[in-house]
């Protein structure tokens, strides 16, 4: 008797802890189709818009295999500003990596191995720019160049030290988390004692060992760049996302294509340096 | 032949004093270690020696040449360090290749030596692997085979096993000696592990407050400490409170005990004797200080008996051997007899009694 009730009981509570456990995963699981259909429905939307060639009214469950076409951003791809946009996009994302990288990896280096108590000042400065408002600061560059250096302004390329400054809470961060994964003291210090210079220091143990903290960087970088509008618009550059813009104000089924080829090329990057720096990115923890 | 010499050098950090004028000379071939608590200066030494800390003062010389103001990468000096230091980005074999290419040896040659080193620490066979999927114990050996390669004029060794566990510790000293005794590499060794320098050195430096306190064979600074700090550091140390009697006796509650370690000191000073274990002995009565048994510890060969001394009121630890030791029973009435020979004696302050 004494058993049977206690079997029954160890079954009603095994019972009442599956419910409550089931019940306990549906709260996140509800957040993340939330969340889910949040993202994944503008994005659904997107691309119906953009690649089928109905009439927006129209677009409803019953067409949803109707008339899918690259059209829109064949296209897009034919406008005369469509290449030269994107090519200084590319060629201000690149210059903008190479003089932030070359900024904040030595900076990171320096701060952590001879300021330790540095870096909390650091990581202040380099957030600075989160909080001030894109217009805030070109307006202010603009005030100032425009009567002493209006050269400067005039050079497409006055974006790139924007841009520095823009991507740096996003890349700072990335390349201290980089340092810190790693003991570059001991490292920095076995590598000259067995003969290496700084350079070479830098060169063939620090980068190496940093390389998917420094692409991701690079990434984040890339990205805002080629994301950017207020600055560009400010100055009157026509960089690709000014392009992508104006284009959507004239034919918005091939803006948003354009928004869509933008999107799926930083992704399919974002992917394909995730894939090659995930194997380097295990060599640099230690397990015993 | 002399083949690293610290001549005089002075190092601080802000108001901090980390060397006090250390003077401290390695014969070629000879490993010497460095042992001391924290912060008493032995790290600083070394990274001095590497060339990773500049001496506020004095000089640094490897066989003649002044490397005082020369870059560590111009030095040539092989170091292991304490946190594990491999390049995560290399392999076992490109590890302990780095330092060749550095010095742009031909392949061929890379080759052969990396080979060598690989088989001097017995992991041939882990050439192709990366630092992650080594024991911490073969990341250390990888490291003192890259450290080798280089033929460095003087190893440095910055507590390379610390980070290890007691067996594998064990077995990576006795692995180093070996190592260095075969290549007969002078070797500075930077240890706060007592046994591990007793154990591996030719010579110990035990180091208290950025000063040398003594330098000497690994009997002579546990049989003759030169101070009580070397002696309280070095070993176990039972304390006594005693009074000199004159330059060959103290007394211990009433009883004399001879000894030299008062020589110098005035008579009626009071002290405290300092006596290893081991030259305590369980004696016949009358022969020394009567007290109960309050633990025993049964160390296989040997056993440690603590005694609660009566006169004295002090817990002292006696080393006894032989099976007759084995049978002693807690509460147990025994008599504690002290060989003075050995022992030293440190003046009470004023503060400290």
């Amino acid at each position: 008797m004494a058993t049977s009730m206690s079997m029954s009981t160890s079954t009603s509570s095994g019972r009442s802890e599956k419910r409550r456990r089931r019940l306990g995963r549906l709260g996140p699981n509800l957040v993340l189709i939330t969340a889910a259909v949040f993202f994944i429905a503008p994005l659904v939307s997107m691309t119906r818009f953009a690649f089928q060639t109905i009439p927006m009214v129209k677009l409803g469950w019953s067409t949803l295999f109707d008339r899918w076409s690259l059209k829109s951003l064949t296209e897009a791809f034919k406008e005369p500003f469509f290449w030269p946009t994107l090519a200084l996009s590319l060629k201000l994302a690149a210059g903008t990596v190479f003089i932030t990288l070359a900024l904040l990896i030595p900076t990171g280096l320096y701060v952590h191995l001879r300021l330790p108590k540095a870096r909390g000042l650091v990581e202040f400065l380099t957030v600075l720019p989160y909080v001030v408002p894109p217009i805030a600061l070109v307006a202010g560059v603009a005030a100032f160049f425009r009567p002493n250096a209006r050269w400067f302004l005039n050079s497409n390329y006055s974006l790139v030290p924007l841009y520095v400054v823009m991507a740096l809470p996003f890349t700072y961060r990335s390349i201290d988390a980089g340092i810190r994964a790693i003991d570059v003291r001991t490292l920095v210090d076995a590598s000259r004692s067995l003969g290496a210079s700084w350079p070479a220091t830098l060169r063939r143990v620090l980068l190496p060992n940093m390389s998917a903290s420094i692409i991701a960087s690079a990434f984040l970088t890339a990205t805002v760049v080629l994301g950017e509008f207020t600055i560009a618009r400010t100055l009157a550059k026509n960089t690709f996302p000014i392009f992508s813009f104006d284009y959507f104000g004239r034919k918005a089924q091939g803006g948003i294509s354009l928004a869509l080829f933008t999107l799926v090329g930083t992704t399919a990057l974002l992917g394909f340096f995730t894939l090659v720096t995930r194997g380097k990115a295990r060599r640099q923890v230690t397990r015993f | 032949m002399t083949a690293l010499i610290y001549g005089a050098v002075r190092k601080t950090f802000g108001t901090n004093v980390a060397l006090e004028g250390l003077d401290l000379a390695l014969t070629t071939g000879e490993l010497v270690s460095l042992l001391g608590p924290s912060g008493c200066g032995k790290t600083t030494a070394l990274r001095i020696a590497a060339g990773f800390e500049r001496a506020d003062s004095g000089t640094i010389t490897v066989a003649g040449k002044d490397i005082t103001n020369l870059a560590p990468h111009k030095r040539n000096m092989g170091m292991v360090f304490q946190g594990y230091s491999l390049f995560p980005n290399l392999t076992v074999e490109g590890n302990v290749e780095y330092g060749l290419r550095t010095r742009k040896v031909p392949a061929e040659e890379r080759r052969r030596r990396v080979g060598e080193m690989l088989e001097l620490v017995q992991l041939s066979t882990m050439a192709k692997r990366y630092a992650h999927q080594l024991s911490g114990g073969q990341q250390q050996r990888v490291a003192l085979a890259r450290a080798l390669a280089i033929k460095p004029e003087v190893l440095l060794l910055d507590e390379p096993l610390s980070a290890l566990d007691a067996k594998v510790r064990a077995t990576l000293r006795d692995e180093i000696r070996r190592i260095q005794t075969e290549l007969g590499i002078t070797t500075l060794f930077v240890t706060h592990d007592q046994e591990e320098a007793l154990a591996i050195s030719d010579r110990v430096g035990v180091m208290s407050d950025g000063k040398l306190e003594q330098l000497g064979a690994p009997t002579e600074i546990y049989r003759h400490p030169a101070s009580a700090f070397v002696a309280r550091f070095v070993g176990s140390m039972n304390q006594l409170p005693a009074s000199v009697l004159g330059p060959d006796a103290v007394q211990v509650a009433g009883m004399t005990v001879a000894t030299t370690a008062g020589a110098g000191l005035a008579t009626n000073q009071q002290v405290r004797l300092l006596v290893r274990p081991e030259d305590l002995a369980l004696v016949e009565e009358n022969a020394g200080l009567p007290g109960s048994v309050t633990a025993t510890t049964f160390q296989g060969t040997s056993t440690i008996v603590a005694v609660r001394l009566d006169a004295l009121d002090a817990l002292v630890s006696v080393h006894t051997r032989g099976a007759s030791a084995a049978a002693i029973t807690l509460g147990e009435r025994v008599v504690v007899g002290i060989d003075g020979t050995r022992a030293v004696c440190e003046i009470v302050t004023e503060d400290a009694a």
